[in-house]
């Protein structure tokens, strides 16, 4: 339905998006995952026809629509980062304005205020001042705009950064539903993966502009089923402990946090001898350890060396 | 379109920073320079009352029997002769000037005191009045020679002012000369006429102007407003800096309208509350300081049309601020058109002080400004509403608009390919 072809955005010297090429298929939920700095958001706005690619191309059911772009945003919702809202209208008059620029009007226009409102769960709170909402609930408006003129393709960019965790789930919750009980086409960013991993069927991990690796969450997790991931706790940090332990010999990528270590290691290793020995020797006591299956947050570890968060 | 004017509408009327700077702020200047600089416009005539000792120094009735001795001396015909005696007795210009002075409209501004020139001299030093004004030795007797024979020369008076009652002493030197003016004009058509009596000479305040003054509140009104609609531009750009900066217009964008849509939705919007403006401070002006008078339907005609044709203008010049803002993507450009821009757009443009007394390139860039060019409009139609007088003033407010107009759409980023 939607691909890109080699998408490349040349900022002077900066190469922002490499050679970018994916694919969305019709009623598919596509994650796009990286750090921040990655070329995501770009990447996103090239997609939307809002920036002009250096090169490469944008096609929307095998057609091109760098030039004529009226189509691909027929049928293109964006919800972009920022809170793209009149903070001085309410989420009704918001919602209203944008649905007159997209042609709808009377009882069209009155129906979708409510069907949208409803889907974000503002029905109640539609006659308030959106600087007076909450992150969250604005950000929920947000998603109600794109949603006006009932797009095929709804292109989210990191809709759930700085919000609380009641109104994140309820925006993940939407979207799910959306996607999986109306066939809308998802494309989601983040560099929350476990928002990707609950989201998406598919997942393109991006990195310094470049796509660097692509396919269903299991076939990105295979990447790592020669290994584990081992995570260690203890009772209070150890710098110097988590440095040696890091350095035993098999040890692949060690992420540390205060009382914490995670350690990517090669299944079958045999790793808790040389573990409790070194924390003996520390003086450190251990609290809790357990191995997991792999996650897209240690696949990312394993392809960049970095974390998400980094 | 009827989606972006409702919404840039709704904004600014929520928007009380802009409120305030658009409608309480001119009106409040109104108030203050309409108060505090009534004194020197004229048409605050309270501001104009003055002592005046006046000096007789001729002798009317020698002056009147010199000129008849002279009728005498000149064979005339005796019906001519005495047709002119007569007109020396009752075309004394010395009871002329009394006349004037004690006319409706200048005797409630002007107290007369007879006095000797050294005593008057005494008082003007001593500031117990503000002029003095002389009838020289001779005075009748040269003006009635001039006005009847035809004698050179003519009337001459002399005025002493006080230091610091410049604008009082111009008022008053305005009504002598128009009398002399006229004493000797009246008295060229009177000879050429060859009419025994001459015709009858009057003055006033209406004689000097010909127009009823512009007074303080009615400029100030005129000047804030003119001054004030200029910000409904920086209001507009900021409003569009806002919009890119929350990706409000990428979503504008994405609805795939027109990008002149957006452009000219601006301009008709800043127009239309420059059009709200006007009414509004002309209106509570005329309501609380009775600055018009609202009985004549022309007169409100003309205002209406010079404030569209400025709502234009000011709309063009919106629709410029707007593509310069979203060009250079910074609030820059309407930060510096409101705190620097306008203030000087409105000096040059004579809001604050009539340009009478600045050098001719200050009043010629002044004319050329949509600010100042309204200002002369809606004075010229105060003054005389005769609609030919605007031509100049509009066509220059309309060619400036135009000119915003086309840069406007010049540096527009017309973004409806991809980017």
């Amino acid at each position: 339905m939607l691909e890109t072809d080699k998408l490349t955005k040349k900022f002077k010297d900066t190469v922002a998006v490499n050679n970018v090429s994916l694919e969305l298929k019709k009623g598919e939920s596509v994650g796009l995952l990286g750090p921040n700095g990655a070329g995501k958001s770009t990447a996103i706005a090239m997609i939307s026809t809002l920036l002009k690619p250096s090169s490469g191309d944008v096609r929307l059911h095998g057609k091109s629509v760098l030039k004529e772009p009226g189509d691909m945003r027929r049928v293109l919702g964006v919800v972009p980062q920022k809170i793209a809202l009149y903070e001085e209208l309410s989420a009704y008059e918001n919602l209203k304005f944008f649905g007159r620029l997209y042609g709808l009007s009377g009882n069209k226009l009155e129906q979708r205020i409510d069907y949208v409102l409803d889907l974000v769960g503002l029905a109640d709170r539609k006659k308030e001042l959106v600087k007076h909402y909450s992150g969250g609930m604005q950000r929920r408006v947000n998603l109600a705009a794109a949603m006006m003129h009932e797009p095929e393709v709804l292109i989210m960019d990191e809709p759930t950064v700085g919000i609380d965790p009641q109104s994140r789930n309820h925006l993940l919750e939407t979207i799910r539903r959306l996607n999986h009980e109306e066939g809308m086409t998802v494309l989601y960013t983040s560099h929350y993966m476990e928002e990707v991993e609950k989201l998406c069927d598919r997942v393109y991990i991006m990195d310094h502009g470049k796509v660097i690796a692509e396919g269903t969450k299991e076939e990105l997790k295979a990447i790592l089923s020669d290994q584990e991931t081992v995570w260690i706790e203890f009772d209070q940090s150890y710098p110097e402990l988590f440095k040696k332990l890091s350095e035993i010999e098999g040890v692949q990528h060690t992420d540390a946090e205060e009382r914490s270590l995670k350690l990517i290691i090669p299944k079958g290793m045999r790793l808790l001898a040389s573990l409790f020995h070194e924390a003996e020797r520390h003086g450190a006591q251990v609290t809790n350890v357990h191995v997991q299956t792999p996650t897209l947050e240690d696949v990312f570890l394993r392809l960049t060396g970095r974390t998400l968060r980094d | 379109m009827g989606a972006f004017l409702i919404k840039d509408i709704m904004l600014l009327l929520r928007d009380r920073y802009e409120l305030m700077i658009l409608l309480a702020m001119p009106f409040l200047l109104i108030a203050i320079l309409g108060f505090s600089l009534r004194g020197i416009f004229s048409g605050d005539l309270e501001a104009l009352e003055m002592d005046l000792a006046l000096v007789a120094e001729d002798n009317e009735a020698q002056g009147i029997e010199a000129v008849q001795s002279s009728i005498d001396e000149m064979n005339l015909p005796p019906e001519n002769a005495q047709a002119l005696k007569r007109a020396a007795e009752s075309a004394s210009p010395h009871a002329m000037l009394l006349s004037l002075l004690n006319s409706e409209g200048i005797r409630d501004l002007v107290a007369i005191e007879q006095m000797g020139r050294e005593q008057a001299e005494e008082s003007l030093e001593a500031q117990r009045v503000d002029a003095v004004v002389i009838l020289p030795e001779g005075f009748t007797q040269s003006a009635l020679n001039n006005m009847l024979l035809g004698a050179s020369g003519g009337a001459e008076l002399e005025l002493l002012a006080a230091d610091g009652s410049s604008s009082k002493s111009e008022v008053l030197a305005s009504i002598l000369e128009e009398f002399v003016r006229n004493v000797n004009f009246e008295s060229s058509i009177s000879r050429l006429s060859g009419a025994g009596d001459p015709v009858e000479i009057s003055g006033g305040i209406e004689t000097i102007t010909a127009q009823e003054p512009i007074t303080s509140f009615q400029y100030y009104t005129v000047g804030m407003a003119v001054m004030f609609v200029l910000f409904v531009g920086s209001a507009v750009a900021r409003q569009a800096n806002l919009e890119q900066r929350q990706m409000v217009f990428e979503r504008i964008r994405l609805s795939n309208r027109p990008p002149l849509l957006y452009l000219s939705s601006k301009a008709i919007a800043a127009a239309s509350i420059v059009l709200v403006q006007l009414l509004l401070l002309f209106g509570l002006s005329m309501l609380l300081f009775q600055t018009f008078e609202a009985d004549s339907g022309t007169f409100w005609l003309g205002i209406a049309l010079i404030s569209i044709v400025l709502a234009f203008s000011v709309g063009c010049l919106a629709a410029f601020m707007v593509a310069l803002t979203l060009k250079v993507e910074s609030d820059a450009v309407p930060a510096i058109f409101s705190a620097g821009v306008i203030s000087l757009m409105a000096f040059v443009g004579g809001s604050f002080v009539p340009l009478d007394g600045m050098p001719e390139s200050i009043r010629a860039i002044g004319n050329w400004t949509p600010n100042g060019a309204a200002l002369s409009a809606y004075f010229s139609w105060m003054l005389d509403p005769d609609i030919r007088q605007l031509t100049g003033p509009l066509s220059r407010i309309c060619l400036v608009g135009l000119v915003f107009l086309a840069a406007a759409l010049a540096i527009f980023p017309r973004k409806g390919g991809a980017a």
